[in-house]
Parts: C-alpha cells; structure tokens; sequence
C-alpha cells in the first residue's frame, strides 16, 4: 500500500499500480484528514491515474487479434526487424 | 530326493516299503527352504488381492490371474523405498513383482509358510504412471521448481497472452470464450501443438521458449481437454516441467478436468481446472466492470475534490461567525452564572439566618440553664448571709442595747434635768439658747432661769453688778 501522503512524481507504470494509486488516494480523501493542499494534489494524481488505468482498458478492447506463433517465428526468421517491431508494438 | 541331495547323506533304511526316511521333519523343512530359495528370481505379473500393508516389517499380498495365485511378501524397507503414493498398492492393482520363491520352515509352535518374497514391485499400466508421476512430483518439488513461477510478477491486465493447445479443440473455444466473457479483447498467439503423443512434450516445450523469447506475451496459457494419465502424460514430463518451472514467464496450466492432476500443474504460477478458469487467471479483472468502476471512481474523486472546497468555504463561513457567536455563547453563560449566584446568595442567607437563630437559641437555653443554677446558688448563698446577718444584728442589738442602757445612764447622770433637780439653774437667752457665761448673761440683760419645776425671767441689775 503506497503512502497517500507521499507524492507520486511519476504517473503508475500498469493498471495494477494506477487502480491501487487510485484507491489509496480515493480512501485517504474519504478519510477527510487530507488538508485542502494535498486534497488537490491527490485529485490531481488521481486523474492521472485514472487516465492510465482507462488507457489499459482501452489497450484491451481494441478488438480480439488473433496471432499464430508459427507465422510470427517465420516472419523473425525472414526479417528480424518486422517481428521485433510488431512484439514491441503490441505492448 | 530333497534331503539327500541337499545334505548329501546316504538315505536310511526305509520304515515304510518304497518310501526313503523317515526323516525328521525340522530338517527335511529346512532343506526344501534351501532348495525353493535356489530358484531361479523372476518377475511374475497379476492382480493385487489380499493387499496387508499393516505396520509390520513385512507387506503381504497375494497375485492372482485367472489359472493361479502365489501369496506374496515383500520387506517394508523394501516397499517404503518404491515411493508409491498412498493407496497406490490396493487390491485389484495390477502388479509386476520381482523376486523368488521362500519357504518359512515354521517350528514346534510356528506354522510353515511357502510365499514369494518381492523385491521390486512395479505398479502396471496406469499405476505404474501415478507412481512415476509420484516420484517426479517428489523430486521436482525437492529440487524447488514449484516456486519460481508462483514468485513471478503478473499483470491483472495483460495485453498479449500466449497459448499452447492442440489446433481446433474444444479447450480453445473455451479459453476464447471465457476471455470474451471478461471483456478482454487484446491479442492472442496461438502455438498449436501435439497435445497427447510421444511427439507432445518436446513440441510444448519449444512453444513455450519461443512464446516467451519471440512473442512478447505477458502471460502463457497451456491447455487441454481431459483423459486418462496415460493420454495427459506429455504434461508429465519432466523436461518441459524443468522448463516451464524457470520460464521468465507466468504459465497458467489447465489441463484435464478437475480431478486430474499432472505434473505441469505443480510447476506453473497457477493451475486451472478448466479453459474458462484459465482465462480468468490470465486476466485478472473483470474489464467491462473494471471500467464501469473506474468511471465510478473518476465521478467519486470529482466529488470529492468537489466537497473539500466546498465543505473548507462552509468552514470558513462558519469561522467568520465564529466569534459573535462566541460573545452571545460567554455573554449567555455569565447571565446565567449570575442567576445562579443571586439564588445561591438568597439560599446562603436565609440558611445563616437559620443557623445563627439555631445558635442563639442554643447559647439562651444555655445561658438560661445556666442563670437557673447561678439565681439556686445565690439564693443558697443569700439565704446563709441573711442568717448570718440576722444573727449579726441580734449580736449588735444585744451589744447596743447594753451600750444603750450603759449611755443612758451616763446620759441620765449629766441630765441638766437631773442637775436642775438637784438645785442647779440654766439661764436661757430668749431664744432658748443656755448662757454658759457671765459675759453672755451681761450682754443679754434679759433671760431666763430653768429650773427644775419651769422658767422664771431674770434680769442683771446693773446696780447691783459689781464694779
């Protein structure tokens, strides 16, 4: 569990880490022991994270893709690059 | 002839005609254990009846097939060191049983016993596999190979999810489906493998190493439909369990059905029971309510970054209030203190009013008590000095008198009265006041002579006077 008191610079890596972000800071705002100054600054974050969370969900509702792993092993064999390229994509 | 050709001794003279011996029995038992014992060992093959495991040091069993039986006994070290699981030697058990025959020579009180002593013991057809299963399963878990897919980080939400399953079968429209059903609609890679022969195991675990070296998946799905041990064997092996133990990685096993348990089972992150539990395992939530959440969670942080500004300016409002309202609260509170102070001073004096007039009355009723026995005292007191005078005054009455009676006859003896009678005169001037000098009765020319029986006037004749 992250501190709600600490601030987070860096917007949350996965939609694990911006669901609990969000959480903490919606559970440390319920508390209502968060001053007026850290209330805006954890709504700030929570936006962000919220904006990572639903770009996820967006990432897995573009509509199911259908690969197969022998074509894919052909295609690094006949071009490295394309291959590569397409795994990094898709992350 | 046994005995003889064991101990190699000529055979007595026969007691009974055709028969060698008699010999004793002790020995001729000994000699047919000896002689049973040389057999050759062999492996003989049947069903499992009788089956005591107990805890002695001997497991007994019998072998049967159909045109015969040989009661069976095997040494528990010998057992415990097959590492069969529990319940795995029962009867009806196909069994292969290696050893020889014994022969238990019994005594005076000990009845004899022929058996086969076994010494390995092979379970046969699907036994033979849960005992192998069996022992992989001990030494992969021996080895730590369980961990270190379970230790593996996963993503509740991957985005490329590999999956290792036979082309066109049943457990992959249920994995689709189930995916479908989450809301999950990201990117598959499929790996189609051989999933039941000899062929299997190698191809899965090339599958794997290439899912997780060229496809970039998050997560690897590894499934297939239920069989027999012996049809669901590839997800035994021991290569692609080792392989799929230190993959980098999650694998997410589902094969068989619930009841079936193979060896991939224990190595993956999580192992299914079914495609559709695969597919939940694989991504963790729930996506069209992750997203309905998350819209109730963007409204919920709205509202509440809503409500701290407004419930800080309400406070703020209150705060501007505040110090009015806390004159009017003091200014209340010392009315009230003053109220209660009247009423308490008007309760203090009529209770001291009370109290000094219970006081007074005391110290009266006091003094009165006192003043009584006081007025008794001195009246006691008075009454004695009263006596005491009165009989004073008698005293002095008495002695009075006696001065009386002293004076009045001292009195009676200077009595001019008495002196008159006698003869004597007082010559009295006109006021009545005696002459007690010729001077006087010279000067008066007129008075008067008292005597005894009244007064007679008298004048000095100056001739008369000498010269």
């Amino acid at each position: 569990m992250t501190d709600p008191n600490s601030p987070a610079p860096n917007p949350p890596a996965s939609y694990e880490t911006a669901t609990e972000r969000l959480e903490t800071i919606i559970a440390r705002l319920d508390s209502g022991q968060a001053g007026l100054r850290e209330t805006l600054t954890l709504c700030q974050e929570g936006k962000v994270a919220i904006e990572v969370a639903a770009g996820e969900l967006e990432a897995v509702d573009r509509g199911l893709e259908e690969l197969r792993l022998d074509e894919l092993i052909a295609r690094l064999e006949s071009g490295p690059a394309t291959a590569l390229a397409e795994g990094r994509d898709a992350r | 002839m046994i005995y003889e050709s064991t101990v190699g001794v000529p055979d007595p003279p026969s007691a009974l005609p055709g028969y060698p011996g008699p010999y004793p029995v002790g020995r001729y038992a000994a000699a047919l254990r000896d002689r049973l014992r040389a057999f050759t060992h062999v492996a003989v093959e049947g069903e499992a009846c009788g089956v005591r495991l107990g805890g002695g040091p001997n497991v007994y069993f019998e072998l049967r097939d159909r045109d015969g039986a040989l009661p069976c006994a095997m040494w528990r070290t010998d057992f415990d060191r097959l590492g069969l699981p529990e319940g795995a030697l029962c009867d009806g058990t196909q069994l292969l049983a290696a050893g020889g025959l014994d022969f238990y020579p019994g005594g005076a009180s000990a009845s004899p016993r022929l058996q086969f002593r076994v010494r390995d013991l092979r379970l046969a057809g699907e036994g033979d596999l849960l005992a192998r299963l069996a022992r992989l399963r001990r030494e992969l878990g021996a080895a730590g190979l369980f961990a270190p897919q379970k230790a593996l980080p996963r993503s509740l939400l991957p985005r490329r999810i590999g999956v290792v399953t036979a082309p066109g079968g049943a457990a992959r429209r249920d994995l689709v489906a189930g995916l479908e059903r989450r809301g999950w609609r990201g990117t598959i890679v499929w790996a189609d493998v051989p999933v039941q022969d000899r062929r299997a195991a190698p191809a899965i675990r090339r599958a794997l190493s290439d899912l997780a070296g060229y496809a970039a998946v998050e997560a690897i799905v590894v499934c297939r439909g239920g069989g027999s041990i012996a049809d669901l064997w590839a997800f035994c092996d021991e290569g692609l369990c080792r392989e799929v133990a230190l993959l980098a990685v999650p694998v997410i096993s589902a094969v068989g059905h619930e009841t079936d348990r193979t060896l991939i089972d224990d190595v993956a992150a999580v192992a299914c029971s079914t495609p559709t539990h695969a597919a939940e395992a694989a991504v963790g939530v729930d996506c069209k309510r992750a997203r309905g959440e998350l819209l109730a969670g963007a409204t919920r942080l709205e509202g509440l970054a809503r409500g701290a500004l407004a419930g800080r300016a309400r406070a703020l409002a209150t705060a501007s209030r505040a110090p009015r309202e806390h004159a009017e609260r003091e200014r209340r509170a010392l009315h009230q203190k003053a109220r209660e102070m009247r009423a308490a001073s008007a309760r203090g004096v009529t209770e001291r009013r009370e109290f000094q007039r219970r006081v007074a009355a005391t110290v009266i009723e006091r003094k009165r008590i006192a003043s009584r026995l006081s007025a008794a005292r001195e009246h006691d007191a008075l009454l004695t000095a009263a006596r005491r005078l009165a009989r004073a005054i008698a005293r002095a009455s008495e002695r009075s008198a006696a001065a009386l009676r002293g004076h009045a006859g001292a009195l009676r003896a200077a009595d001019p009265d008495r002196t008159l009678e006698r003869g004597f005169a007082l010559a009295l001037d006109r006021a009545g006041e005696p002459l007690t000098s010729a001077a006087a009765l010279r000067s008066a020319e007129a008075f008067e002579l008292q005597l005894s029986d009244g007064r007679v006037p008298a004048r000095i004749d100056p001739e008369e006077e000498p010269r």
